[in-house]
């Protein structure tokens, strides 16, 4: 009972979600990667606007909803994807990339116009 | 033929004769001194008693027209045209003045910017009362009451009841009561009025002084008097927003040729002066009144983005920009430039944005230059400019103020180069991530 009980649970968790991972397919890890960088970009944004101030906020807004619109774009094309997802088991992959790609276009022109 | 010649001729020359009237000189936006003053008389002799003040009047050009207060043909004012600059009031115990004359015909004359002199004096009619309690002058209600000033009487052989004061007490203002100062006092036999203190277009010109009171001298003072003091005006001077100049005088006597030539010597000094300050004191009066100085005239008002020149029609917020404006002091002959370190603008939209003192050039022209504030909609520029014995001064000119146009902003600023950075690797980021994950294996 107490630490040593829940230190070991917890250290079991780790293990149990580290063997699981590896055990998912490249591409899901090269999606996962990509978005751990995105999320990563935007956490350096927040916090150097905590320090700096807000100024040019558009600029802020803009960098901010870049990193998070590429992650969420990266999500859906993970869950259209992923082989184990019963719901997308028609959907081609080669649709779902269609699909990634022409959004980040969208996202990518509206960043750069929002940019200032 | 000769003679239909002859009669085209001369109803030709009668034709221009007619325009003759209107080529007299007369007050004018460029020659702002009155030309045309119509003097009220109770009585005729007061043509001779008062002698000295009309003719000095003539003398600087004024065209006096003397009728009597109850002539039937007064008239002021024909086909909606005024005949007259300047009306004086010499006519204290008039009940009803003649002609089309009347307190309303009295108070739309000066409503409409010409200047009035009105002198009332002891058991002055109900009319002179009213006409001076329109300008903002309250006499004492007793018409009789005279004002009394033991202590400060003018000294002599005759009247021994002081009813004859010796005043000094003169408004401070250079332009009301000219450059030199009056040495001597001022003899005055009449009586006093006082003003609401609430009304700002008034002014003291000449105070009792504070020994002084107001009462009937014949009967014995059963109570208090209500006026006393240096709260007594004896001469005040009204300037109207629409810069109509009235002088409203207690005594009718302080005009007199009398009063100028005698000598005077207060009471409680031992010094006597060969001349009172009357005739000085009216003279410099008379010069204000009828606008032969401290009228002022703004031209030119002019704004411009610097390293321009001409007036753009609107404005963008934190422009740059330069502002200038001309005043010019009429001396009674000429307009010369106006020198003083007071005037200022304001960039007013609801309240002032912006309130600079403007710099002279010693030759009239008032410049500043200042930024465009930070706020959009429509400003005015304003100059308001009221002092004491100057006509007030009241200009605007409206302006539009637009907000930046989509390009006009800010780029490239540097503390946004993090945000550039992260929006340009994520862009980079997308492409490596498509190509490593398409042409992974």
């Amino acid at each position: 009972m107490g630490r040593s009980t829940t230190s070991k649970d917890a250290q079991a968790l780790f293990h149990s979600f580290y063997s699981a991972y590896a055990a998912t397919p490249t591409n899901l890890k090269i999606i996962d990667l990509y978005m751990l960088f995105a999320v990563l970009t935007a956490v350096i944004q927040v916090v150097y606007m905590a320090i700096v101030g807000s100024f040019p906020f558009n600029s802020f807004l803009s960098g901010v909803l870049s990193c998070v619109g590429t992650a969420v774009l990266a999500v859906c094309l993970r869950i259209q994807v992923n082989k184990e997802n019963k719901e997308f088991k028609d959907l081609p992959p080669e649709r779902a990339f269609a699909d990634f790609a022409l959004c980040n276009l969208v996202l990518h022109l509206v960043i750069m116009n929002f940019l200032g | 033929m000769s003679g239909r010649k002859s009669i085209t001729i001369s109803l030709l020359i009668l034709n221009l004769l007619s325009f003759l009237p209107l080529l007299t000189i007369s007050f004018s936006p460029d020659q702002p001194t009155d030309r045309r003053i119509l003097v009220l008389l109770d009585d005729l002799a007061l043509k001779s008693s008062h002698s000295i003040f009309f003719t000095s009047l003539q003398s600087r050009g004024f065209d006096l027209d003397f009728k009597l207060a109850d002539d039937p043909s007064i008239a002021v004012k024909r086909y909606g045209q005024y005949l007259y600059d300047g009306l004086i009031l010499f006519s204290p115990s008039t009940d009803r003045l003649g002609g089309s004359l009347d307190l309303e015909g009295v108070l739309d004359f000066v409503d409409s910017g010409h200047d009035l002199i009105l002198a009332a004096d002891v058991s002055a009619s109900d009319l002179i009362r009213s006409i001076a309690a329109e300008c903002g002058v309250d006499f004492d209600e007793d018409a009789s009451a005279m004002v009394i000033d033991h202590t400060g009487y003018a000294v002599s052989q005759l009247e021994g009841d002081h009813t004859l004061v010796a005043a000094d007490d003169f408004v401070q203002s250079d332009i009301i009561l000219g450059n030199t100062k009056i040495e001597a006092p001022v003899l005055f036999k009449g009586t006093g009025h006082s003003l609401n203190p609430d009304n700002s277009l008034v002014l003291k010109v000449l105070s009792a002084s504070s020994s002084a009171y107001s009462s009937n001298p014949a009967s014995k003072l059963s109570n208090p008097p209500s006026l006393t003091g240096s709260a007594i005006s004896l001469v005040s001077v009204v300037q109207a927003r629409n810069n109509a100049r009235i002088i409203i005088s207690g005594s009718l006597d302080l005009f007199s040729n009398r009063l100028f030539r005698s000598g005077v010597q207060k009471a409680g000094s031992s010094y006597k002066f060969e001349k009172s300050g009357n005739e000085q004191f009216v003279t410099e009066l008379s010069k204000w009144v009828f606008h032969e100085r401290g009228h002022l005239k703004a031209v030119n008002l002019k704004h411009n983005k610097v390293g321009g020149t001409d007036e753009p029609s609107m404005y963008r917020i934190n422009d740059d920009l330069e502002f200038s404006v001309e005043i010019y002091e009429w001396t009674g002959t000429s307009w010369v430039p106006y020198v003083a370190n007071d005037v200022q603008v304001q960039f007013y939209m609801m309240s002032p944005y912006v309130l600079k003192t403007l710099s002279t050039d010693q030759k009239g022209l008032y410049h500043t230059s200042f930024k465009v504030p930070d706020v959009y909609g429509v400003f005015q520029f304003k100059v308001e400019y009221q002092r004491l014995g100057y006509t007030s001064l009241s200009l605007s000119k409206q302006i539009p103020v637009r907000p930046f146009r989509h390009n006009e902003y800010e780029r490239f600023i540097t503390t946004a180069f993090p945000y550039y950075g992260a929006s340009f690797s994520t862009m980079a980021g997308f492409f490596i991530f498509s190509i490593v994950y398409l042409y992974n294996k």
